[in-house]
């Protein structure tokens, strides 16, 4: 293409006129009271992009924009609110954030205004109350959840002379005091395997088995109760007995999967993608049964309205639409997203048998357990409290720190963090 | 020399307006940098000295705290341990960067053939994306599939675990940052090398000295400004050291925030800022780290600057 610089100059003039009429055009489209359009925020893999698509072409008396939002996702949706410009309508949001954005009642509708109050039993109990705030608002609807299993090796476990059926292993290992004698058993078997790929992972599990966390309902410290003590035992326990790996990350921790050295881990429903991915010449290795001590739960989403939402009849049916249990049955085909309606776990798409896992129905391990986790509350800074205890473990694990001085500077740091996030 | 020249050709009162209405097709030209600075650094900067003050979980309303932040600062263990980090990184890569540099761009000085090429084939590291070049070395040095392991094995050797020894772990990250900026260092040296009068080294040469008192007695000492500019600038870099720990240890899981993993060895001091504001939504505090960072910096600055410039002035004075 021959181009002058008057050409070039005319065409960059017009470009921005043009870009400059499209802002002004967007200005005027953020207006409240055009309630033709609503926007929809959501990060890759947060919702099925086929239901979502379905979405836009069903509700066609507006016009549904949906926007996958990359990078960090909070960050974002946290910065466009601020700005009060172009906040989405409808949007994701993780569920590592749901504890903060909880705070903020007056930044998002109370859906039971809308009749989330009618639905609330659909959903898994556990769930649905991490979106709802002391004096009862319902500020989101659970997308996914991430109930937790045993994976294993079915191969190793054989070999070990361990029970190696899904059912055996799991009524064999319901306790973690079974299991750990079970990688007892592994070791003398199989020496180089490892059971335990985690240690704070056990720590983790277990806490989330005891219904409560770092931080209680009336805002005070209880990180240094019982309950985290007790996990930290069990977790430092594997350790002792010489059943835990040694800490592996990343490529180190699938080859490790691959070659047979990890034989079991402790993951929710969507970890199984991950397994898939990583290791896909183990196909047909795998199993999965009930976690030892009881199911928890790994993460999990939500659907939120904000207050700037333009139609909050609309959105909430068109969430309400998308979290339907047909539609959740295609996000858990689609997106690896496991349901939040426990009717969606008879569907055909959840029931079939899993190739990775020998042709196992793995909804028979995760139905169950997703509707058995027990409900915790969850403070905003519980995360960063727990963190100092994960620290310390971690230090116990890879470095040889000692227990008691670990768990003594782990509650000091942990109280630490907590004041500073004006915990009493 | 704006206002000397003004003052001469016109009126006193009129001064500050015939300023504006004669430059003002420069003042426009060099707008866009003052209007993008302002917006995106100045207000920024001020903001966040403001939330050094106050408690912000990035959406709520502020609350002011006085001096809390820095008292927790003070006694948080994290902080110091992420600042100890950051300056052994900053030893552990600045000083065989430069010197590496030093002798890159010795070398380049002389090539007689494809110097082009190999001015070229150094500076394109510091181009390139600090993501891409940190997970090229995540891959190299993991333990168990990683390039350098194998080899090792392969020479019968152990396998290290490089990104999990609290050692090895600061080691990686200094080479990453070593690897990216030999070449960039080295072309400015090579700047510098040029401008050095050739008469220096035929006079050298006359006298005797051999190529190693030539580089420490005449090239050395010539560069001494360049090599000043070269530490500030690595100082400045080397002090907030972030994305090369938040690529090699970030991690998939949403609940673990990344802490420059196992043992916290490679957590910088930005990255720790970064952890404890847009991880914890502790704004407030991550403003206060910031702020805490921004004053070793100019403490170092200062020190490298006495350092280095010092030598001149009595240099001077003999002349």
């Amino acid at each position: 293409m021959n181009l002058s610089r008057r050409d070039l100059l005319r065409t960059s003039l017009l470009a921005i006129t043009v870009a400059g009429g499209t802002v002004a055009c967007g200005k005027g489209g953020g207006a409240a009271a055009d309630t033709n359009e609503l926007t929809l925020w959501y990060w890759g893999g947060g919702l099925s992009d086929k239901v979502v698509a379905d979405a836009v072409a069903r509700f066609n008396k507006v016009r549904l924009t949906p926007s996958v939002i990359g990078g960090d996702f909070k960050q974002k949706l946290v910065t466009t609110m601020n700005g009060r410009k172009f906040v989405p309508d409808i949007t994701g949001i993780k569920g590592e954030n749901i504890a903060s954005l909880r705070e903020e009642t007056n930044r998002f509708i109370d859906l039971n205004t809308l009749g989330a109050d009618k639905i609330a039993g659909q959903f898994v109990n556990w769930k649905w109350s991490e979106a709802t705030t002391k004096d009862g608002k319902q500020l989101g609807i659970p997308i996914d959840i991430g109930p937790g299993a045993l994976y294993y090796r079915q191969d190793v476990f054989a070999k070990a002379g361990l029970p190696s059926e899904p059912a055996q292993v799991g009524a064999a290992m319901s306790t973690w005091d079974a299991y750990f004698a079970a990688g007892q058993q592994l070791k003398r078997a199989v020496p180089d395997a490892f059971m335990v790929e985690s240690v704070d992972g056990i720590f983790k599990n277990v806490i989330g088995q005891s219904g409560k966390r770092m931080i209680d309902a009336g805002n005070r410290f209880i990180g240094d109760g019982d309950h985290v003590r007790k996990a930290w035992d069990q977790a430092v326990k594997s350790l002792e007995l010489g059943i835990a790996a040694p800490k592996l990350e990343g490529q180190d921790r699938t080859a490790a999967r691959v070659n047979g050295t990890l034989v079991s881990n402790i993951g929710a429903a969507w970890g199984a993608l991950d397994l898939k991915n990583e290791a896909p010449d183990t196909a047909g290795k795998w199993r999965v049964a009930a976690m030892p001590g009881g199911p928890t739960n790994d993460g999990g989403s939500f659907l939120a309205l904000t207050t700037e939402c333009r139609n909050p009849q609309l959105a909430f049916e068109i969430i309400t639409w998308l979290l339907s249990p047909e539609n959740q049955a295609k996000g858990f085909t689609d997106a690896a997203l496991f349901p939040t309606n426990p009717a969606a776990y008879k569907l055909p798409a959840l029931t079939a048998g899993d190739p990775f896992f020998g042709g196992q129905s793995v909804i028979e391990v995760f139905g169950p357990a997703a509707e058995k986790v027990t409900a915790a509350y969850e403070a905003p800074a519980d995360s960063a409290v727990y963190q100092a205890f994960v620290d310390e473990l971690v230090n116990v694990w890879s470095k040889g720190k000692n227990r008691d001085s670990a768990w003594t500077d782990a509650v000091a740091s942990a109280k630490q963090i907590a004041e500073r996030q004006g915990v009493s | 020399m704006v206002a000397t020249v003004t003052r001469s050709t016109a009126a006193p009162p009129a001064r500050q307006q015939g300023v504006l209405r004669r430059f003002w097709p420069q003042y426009l030209a060099i707008s866009p940098f003052f209007i993008l600075f302002v917006v995106f650094m100045l207000i920024p900067i001020v903001f966040s000295l403001y939330l050094a003050f106050q408690r912000w979980d990035g959406l709520g309303d502020t609350e002011f705290v006085g001096l809390q932040n820095f008292a927790f600062l003070i006694e948080d263990a994290k902080f110091w341990l992420a600042l100890r980090n950051t300056v052994l990184i900053w030893f552990m890569s600045t000083v065989p960067t430069l010197f590496l540099a030093l002798v890159v761009a010795n070398l380049l000085n002389s090539a007689v053939r494809f110097s082009s090429f190999y001015r070229i084939a150094f500076f394109v590291p510091s181009v390139t994306s600090i993501v891409a070049v940190a997970i090229f070395f995540s891959s190299v040095f993991s333990t168990q599939a990683g390039l350098v392991n194998a080899i090792l094995t392969g020479l019968g050797a152990a396998p290290v675990p490089w990104l999990i020894n609290e050692w090895t772990i600061k080691l990686v990250i200094s080479l990453v940052i070593c690897w990216q900026w030999v070449g960039y260092n080295a072309i400015i040296y090579l700047a510098g090398l040029q401008a050095i009068p050739s008469e220096l080294y035929e006079a050298a040469k006359i006298d005797g000295a051999g190529p190693v008192q030539t580089f420490f007695r005449i090239t050395v000492p010539q560069l001494r400004p360049i090599i000043l500019f070269t530490v500030v600038i690595s100082t400045i870099n080397g002090m907030q050291t972030f994305t090369e720990p938040q690529v090699l240890f970030s991690s998939n899981s949403a609940n673990a925030a990344n802490l420059g993993g196992p043992g916290s060895a490679g957590l910088t001091a930005i990255l720790y800022f970064y952890n404890q504001a847009f991880n914890n939504n502790q704004y407030g505090y991550g403003a206060a780290i910031a702020w805490a960072v921004f004053l070793i910096i100019l403490v170092f600055t200062i020190i490298n600057w006495r350092i280095v410039a010092r030598r001149d002035r009595p240099a001077k004075v003999r002349r």
